[in-house]
């Protein structure tokens, strides 16, 4: 019972000891995100080195950053867990997620309720910004931006004449069910196929069967990576002609897809945040950069906005005062809203310029407003994209 | 480990002879002041996630425990629950007093659709019915466009009472916390009542019980139907705490394998097994959670290391370790009167 006591004083030191130290002149940013992709891990890891090379530096005005990454799993529950222990056991001062929509959205209220500030790395769902946050900052481009795009280049371009079809997760929902909407408002045309699949669904071919029928200008396909690749190849499997032209979401960015769906990819025309086909020079430095650090032959726009965002959280920290003591935890995370909240223009991979403002509404905070129009011109391991336009949208696009 | 597990149970026992509520009513009080020994918000959050655990376990236990009734359908009912309360909630801006029974009801009409197959099916079979139930909930809440589909259902509202609003963790605690003892002791009076022993006849043997005038059938059905009110509370408790918001990702057959571990590790059929499995399996699963990789690979062993090894859980340990401990103390005293009596007769 002694030994027993004994044991517990020496814990509860230890802890206090640990809690002191983890206090002292640091930024703490909690990162929730989906890691259960190789891709997704790399993010990830990504961001450790990318906090890692910014404390090497001297870190932010002489305090080091602390990142804690944990992974959702792109499950809401556990990304419900992250955000709490972020904002209530780590006392942190900024967090960071997540990569699924879904996960995402509850997030918000978490970090609304404990006022904390968050910065979204990669979910696109439109409700994110429009719940009415403060705390909320949006760095990927926004499903209402894709779907005012995606529809007016489709319909002006391709045809009218769409059979849709979309995997079980939000964010393929939103995007389909957007462009659909856009649709409608646009050219005034009701879908000619809407079919959504079973999560885990691998054979798609009832579907596209039917839509072989329909005589359609376009299928669009809103899923995940491995989905959306089965899509395309059985889309050809089933005899859908060529001619008829393959639609994606963003998620068609991600570099699986041309690799999994091989010669099914030419062609398919999608909108995303990213091309690394970009002869930007920021973007083949980046490029080059992922390729030596990482091995990543093609650079998808996850990759570019988790970047993004770490530049943009960089800048807003600098700019930030903050004094970094338990006392000041309230006002340093108000600080560093209002610090975000005040980056402008920002210039990176994004195809246009990041700019955020104060109010809590989706026009300042939807900062990503520039979708990349891209076309597949061939599939495979060395995969090649053509971009076909960048636009800027209207800050209250699809607000109405 | 003598005054550690001896002196509470000696306390409710002693507690429990002056009136068998008193010891719930004790426990309640010392339990008030939880949230304010946390060093932090987040470990009320963990307190009230253990607290919905501990009444999907506990329902688990009921069905699976003390009837013998293979089920992996738990999840769907506790979904059922879930989404009954937060629809109510949400497009009909019912109060969480209204949705709470609400959802127990539904989740139990459900319990009689699950209990059903259990009339002709029995271990795996009846597994594989219960499972192809729970992956159907699944599917359709995700294809629902009306339950918020893939995207989730949020905006749930937090419970009211009196112009008092649950809406913080701290504050949600003191709601779930006499739902978490309510559910615990009606399954304690459960088991000591006759519908409890008929559970045990029915998990024994069916056929001997039937022999002896056991409806099996009727106390299998009943056994789920109870068991439903447990996940159906469990539920639209889980869909009211804050953030307020469920998805189905939440109530998938990776949920249903970690609540079966809590009940399997804690103890079959036993009820406070199944209540430190809820607890233990619930601060594993966070203090593990960078280990996500391996977590239901060890969940997994964890459930065939039990069942090989210890099949009755740690409750059952803890049940051995007072059995053996009365065991020695009668043999002691049997020893002292043999030997009383022994340095009697040579005195005399």
């Amino acid at each position: 019972m002694k030994r027993l006591g004994t044991c517990a004083v020496l814990a509860a030191l230890m802890t206090t000891v640990a809690a002191t130290a983890a206090s002292a002149e640091t930024i703490r940013i909690g990162a929730t995100m989906r890691m259960i992709s190789e891709n997704g891990q790399k993010y990830g890891q990504m961001m450790q080195d990318e906090f890692d090379a910014i404390n090497a530096a001297g870190g932010i005005n002489g305090a080091e950053v602390e990142l804690i990454l944990l992974n959702d799993e792109c499950k809401s529950d556990k990304g419900v867990a992250n955000a709490n222990r972020f904002v209530y056991q780590d006392n942190v001062h900024l967090v960071i997620g997540s990569t699924c929509s879904s996960v995402s959205l509850p997030i918000v209220d978490v970090t609304a309720q404990a006022e904390v500030p968050q910065i979204i790395p990669h979910s696109t769902n439109h409700e994110i910004t429009q719940k009415g946050s403060e705390w909320v900052f949006r760095v990927p481009i926004s499903a209402r931006y894709y779907k005012g795009v995606m529809a007016k280049y489709v319909g002006e371009n391709i045809g009218t004449n769409i059979a849709y079809v979309y995997a079980s997760d939000a964010a393929a929902q939103a995007d389909t069910e957007g462009l659909r909407d856009e649709m409608r408002q646009q050219f005034g045309v009701e879908p000619a196929y809407w079919g959504q699949t079973q999560e885990k669904e691998i054979d798609f071919r009832s579907h596209l069967l039917k839509i072989k029928t329909l005589d359609v200008d376009a299928v669009f396909i809103g899923a995940l990576q491995e989905p959306m690749a089965r899509f395309l190849v059985q889309s050809y499997e089933v005899g859908i002609p060529a001619d008829v032209k393959r639609l994606a979401n963003s998620s068609a960015s991600n570099a699986p897809v041309p690799k999994l769906a091989g010669d099914a990819i030419k062609g398919v025309f999608f909108s995303a945040a990213y091309s690394d086909s970009d002869d930007r020079q920021i973007a083949q430095d980046f490029n080059q950069l992922m390729k030596e650090r990482y091995d990543v032959d093609k650079v998808d726009h996850d990759f570019s906005q988790a970047w993004d965002l770490i530049r943009i959280v960089e800048i807003a920290l600098n700019n930030a005062e903050l004094e970094l003591t338990d006392e000041s935890l309230a006002a340093d995370r108000a600080a560093i809203r209002d610090a975000i909240a005040n980056v402008s223009d920002y210039q990176g991979l994004a195809s246009g310029p990041i700019s955020f403002c104060a109010e809590s509404t989706p026009e300042c905070r939807d900062g990503n407003r520039t979708p990349v129009l891209i076309e597949y011109l061939s599939g495979g391991e060395d995969f090649e994209v053509g971009i076909l336009d960048r636009v800027t949208m209207p800050v209250d696009f699809g607000l109405e | 480990m003598d005054v550690v597990l001896q002196a509470p149970r000696n306390g409710i026992a002693r507690l429990a002879a002056i009136h068998p509520v008193l010891p719930w009513i004790v426990a309640f009080v010392v339990l008030l002041p939880l949230p304010y020994l946390t060093t932090n918000n987040y470990q009320i959050y963990l307190i009230n996630h253990i607290g919905v655990m501990i009444i999907l376990a506990t329902g688990l236990n009921i069905v699976k425990g003390y009837c013998g009734q293979v089920t992996v359908g738990h999840v769907a009912v506790y979904a059922i629950g879930a989404y009954t309360a937060a629809v109510l909630s949400v497009y009909f801006a019912m109060p969480f007093w209204i949705t709470l029974p609400s959802a127990m009801i539904v989740s139990m009409l459900f319990g009689v659709l699950v209990g059903f197959p259990s009339f002709r099916l029995e271990g795996a079979y009846l597994a594989l019915a219960t499972l192809g139930f729970a992956q159907a909930v699944e599917v359709f809440i995700r294809v629902t466009d009306y339950l918020g589909s893939a995207s989730g259902l949020g905006g749930i509202k937090a419970p009211v009472l009196f112009g008092f609003s649950f809406d913080t963790y701290q504050t949600y605690y003191y709601l779930m916390l006499p739902f978490v003892l309510f559910a615990i002791y009606f399954a304690f009076a459960l088991l000591k009542s006759s519908t409890g022993r008929a559970f045990m006849a029915v998990r024994e043997d069916p056929v001997s019980a039937a022999a002896t005038g056991v409806n099996v059938r009727r106390y299998k059905l009943l056994a789920f139907v109870i068991s439903a009110a447990y996940a159906g509370m469990a539920g639209a408790l889980l869909a009211h705490m804050r953030p307020g918001y469920i998805h189905p990702n939440n109530f998938t057959i990776i949920e249903m394998v970690v609540v079966l571990l809590m009940v399997v590790l804690g103890g079959i059929g036993n009820i406070w097994g199944a209540i430190i499995g809820a607890i233990l399996v619930t601060i594993i699963a966070d203090l593990t959670r960078d280990l996500y990789h391996y977590q239901l690979l060890a969940f997994g062993l964890v459930i065939v290391g039990t069942v090989l090894f210890m099949p009755k859980g740690i409750g059952g340990l803890i049940d051995r370790y007072f059995v053996s401990r009365s065991f020695v103390a009668a043999r002691d005293k049997t020893a002292e009167r043999v030997r009383t009596q022994l340095d009697g007769d040579g005195e005399g």
